[in-house]
């Protein structure tokens, strides 16, 4: 008999409990992609973690990226998108391994899928060591700043015909970020695009922010950009 | 749309707290989410309330959400104070930018109620 109220049945009692949790809502991804980090640390390899709009010219700048240094250092790119292998065919032309990372819809890459794309990247190596791994970003400026990836560095570009808002509109792009490339500068001309304005606000945000002014087209600003990998490859 | 990854995050997190408790189920989430979090809180309980109805042990959770103001410190006077500016605040004693954020960046879970 039920001691609640003489019933002839049990009650199912059920005891309540708070639990005290004090963690991360991205907790699962930071884990990943800590791990991440240790695998690319343990392997020596240095990760550089592209985020901008669509049409800011990450792909652009990887092409003249391995263009420029593919003789020297061995890279490797995982390509982010929502659908389509074409940035990995455009990496794939120009000689160094990629691998599409397709989202199916997901506006951001996360650390799980990363550490799948680098295992598949690690079968295109067949044993080759990479020096340099560039992820290129799904193109969106709000969530792929959310999620850490293992990267070392996170490289936002900010394109000319975007408009020199972009930092103040998307101040953790920037916040986030440890590079800043200003794209397209050879467009400067026909746009409305204060450079020292965008240079001025990002600082603001991000007072360690390193700022470099460039154009994939006439060459500007790309010697500093190589220069600043390559430091980063013989500083690690 | 990183609400919804961050959702599916939370509802691995809360299955895994779950286990480790014992939970039989999970009646409420709080939540701390900073003003500067990022986080769009309508979103993110919109992605849960789809995603939970998959979870037969949290389909009844609810959220409820402890919002945290912004509060910045200038490192220059020291002044603390809370403000809405989310892009350049001034200190409000001495106008310097030279400010460290005290709260506002909070995305947490901070406690779950469940049933044993």
């Amino acid at each position: 008999m039920c001691d609640t109220c003489g019933c002839d049945h049990d009650h199912e009692i059920k005891d309540s409990k708070t639990i005290d949790v004090n963690q991360s809502l991205l907790k699962s991804n930071d884990e990943a992609a800590a791990s991440n980090r240790k695998h690319f640390n343990e392997k020596g390899i240095y990760v550089v973690n592209l985020i901008s709009s669509p049409g800011s010219g990450k792909t652009t700048l990887l092409e003249k990226t391995i263009e420029a240094l593919k003789d020297s250092i061995s890279i490797g790119v995982l390509e982010g998108d929502i659908e389509t292998e074409l940035d990995a065919e455009r990496i794939r032309a120009k000689g160094v391994p990629a691998v599409q990372l397709t989202t199916g819809g997901a506006c951001h890459l996360e650390s799980a899928l990363i550490h799948k794309g680098f295992h598949k990247l690690e079968h295109q190596l067949d044993g080759k060591k990479l020096d340099i791994l560039f992820i290129e970003n799904v193109g969106n400026l709000v969530c792929p700043s959310f999620f850490d990836l293992g990267e070392h560095i996170r490289v936002v570009l900010i394109s000319v015909p975007e408009g020199h808002d972009k930092p103040i509109k998307y101040p953790k792009a920037i916040k986030t970020s440890q590079v800043m490339l200003i794209t397209k500068t050879d467009l400067v001309e026909h746009f409305d695009f204060d450079i020292e304005k965008t240079k001025k606000d990002a600082l603001a945000l991000n007072p360690s922010i390193k700022i470099l002014v460039t154009s994939a087209k006439t060459g500007e600003g790309l010697d500093k950009w190589f220069e600043l990998l390559n430091d980063a490859l013989t500083g690690k | 749309m990183h609400e919804v990854s961050i959702a599916l995050g939370m509802v691995d997190e809360l299955t895994r707290i779950a286990s480790e408790n014992n939970a039989t189920k999970i009646t409420l989430v709080k939540l701390k989410i900073g003003k500067l979090s990022g986080i769009v809180v309508d979103s993110l309980i919109f992605a849960f309330d789809a995603i939970k109805l998959e979870h037969p042990i949290m389909t009844s959770a609810e959220i409820i959400i402890n919002e945290i103001p912004l509060i910045y410190e200038c490192n220059d006077c020291n002044t603390k104070f809370e403000t809405e500016d989310i892009y350049f605040p001034e200190c409000t004693g001495c106008k310097s930018y030279n400010l460290t954020i005290v709260s506002g960046e909070e995305q947490h879970i901070e406690n779950v109620e469940v049933e044993v």
